[in-house]
């Protein structure tokens, strides 16, 4: 599999779906960039493009929902940080996505 | 809605209840389900990555995704993790034993 | 010295900057990559990481003291440092 082209047709297909829920791909490119990479490589391992920070629990419904974009099944958090957790996706309105902190459901109050 | 707008595509005995088929009526990518008699046509493309929505299940109104098991309303092709995303849904009619879809 | 252990994946950047900041701070540390380990680790990880109410990686232990994510102010208060 070519990773670039692959690179560019994951990018196509989030696109449409993070726009609607309020975020977009952070305006760090050098992280997109590595992050798509990633996904990539973890699509050409698992099948699937999960999200690089977080665990796979070989357990399929728990999976499922950290396969890219995973923000419709982490909302409440996702929007309490204006990031998803690995940072690909920010909220709108974000232009220094460096200020956003990496913090867990627990400590923003959601059980 | 005009007259013109509804297409043939399939007979109506063909579709079993709770079941799904894909169609391609001008070459538009579709799934249609029965449940509860009523016959559903909604995009075949799933919104998140394209897959094909008949190769996947479907328990009631719910369709789930055969690839990331993303589910959807069939009556109303919303995304149940988030009403934002949706299927686009196409009308449906049975006449003279025949389903029509409309495109429009 | 806290005892600092660091449970990573290969694919996250924010695991590599948290092992930078402890490299660079000459704090030692062990690490696991989650997703290269075997699974009798994965599965005792994945319950310290549903314990302590976390979804994601870097998870770090400093001490008693669980820090979940990319948080260098707060692995710095936990070391003293």
């Amino acid at each position: 599999m070519n990773i670039e082209s692959r690179k560019k047709a994951l990018r196509y297909f989030f696109e449409k779906v993070v726009g609607p829920l309020g975020f977009k791909f952070t305006p760090d490119a050098a992280l997109v960039e590595f992050l798509l990479e990633q996904e990539v490589i973890l699509e050409g391992k698992h099948g699937i493009p999960f999200c690089p920070c977080q665990p796979l629990r070989h357990d399929r419904t728990r999976d499922m929902q950290i396969v890219c974009p995973c923000i419709p099944f982490h909302r409440k958090h996702f929007d309490i940080l204006k990031r998803c957790w690995c940072g690909l996706f920010v909220h709108k309105d974000v232009l220094d996505p460096a200020k956003l902190p990496q913090l867990s459901p627990k400590e923003v109050g959601i059980e | 809605m005009s007259a013109m707008n509804w297409i043939y595509v399939m007979d109506d005995a063909a579709l079993l209840e709770g079941h799904m088929t894909p169609i391609y009526p001008l070459g538009v990518n579709i799934v249609l389900a029965r449940v509860g008699g009523v016959v559903y046509a909604v995009s075949g493309k799933c919104v998140h990555m394209a897959c094909p929505l008949f190769t996947g299940k479907l328990n009631g109104y719910t369709i789930t995704c055969p690839c990331h098991d993303w589910r959807f309303d069939v009556r109303t092709g919303k995304f149940l993790d988030a009403p934002e995303l949706s299927l686009a849904v196409y009308p449906t009619k049975s006449e003279a034993g025949r389903v029509f879809v409309n495109l429009n | 010295m806290k005892k600092t252990i660091v449970y990573t994946l290969s694919t996250c950047p924010w695991c590599r900057k948290t092992e930078n900041f402890f490299t660079e701070h000459n704090i030692p540390f062990a690490y696991i990559d989650y997703d290269l380990a075997d699974e009798a680790t994965q599965k005792r990880i994945s319950k310290e990481v549903d314990a302590a109410g976390a979804t994601g990686f870097p998870f770090v232990k400093i001490g008693e003291e669980v820090i979940v994510g990319y948080q260098p102010e707060r692995y710095s208060s936990a070391l003293g440092i």
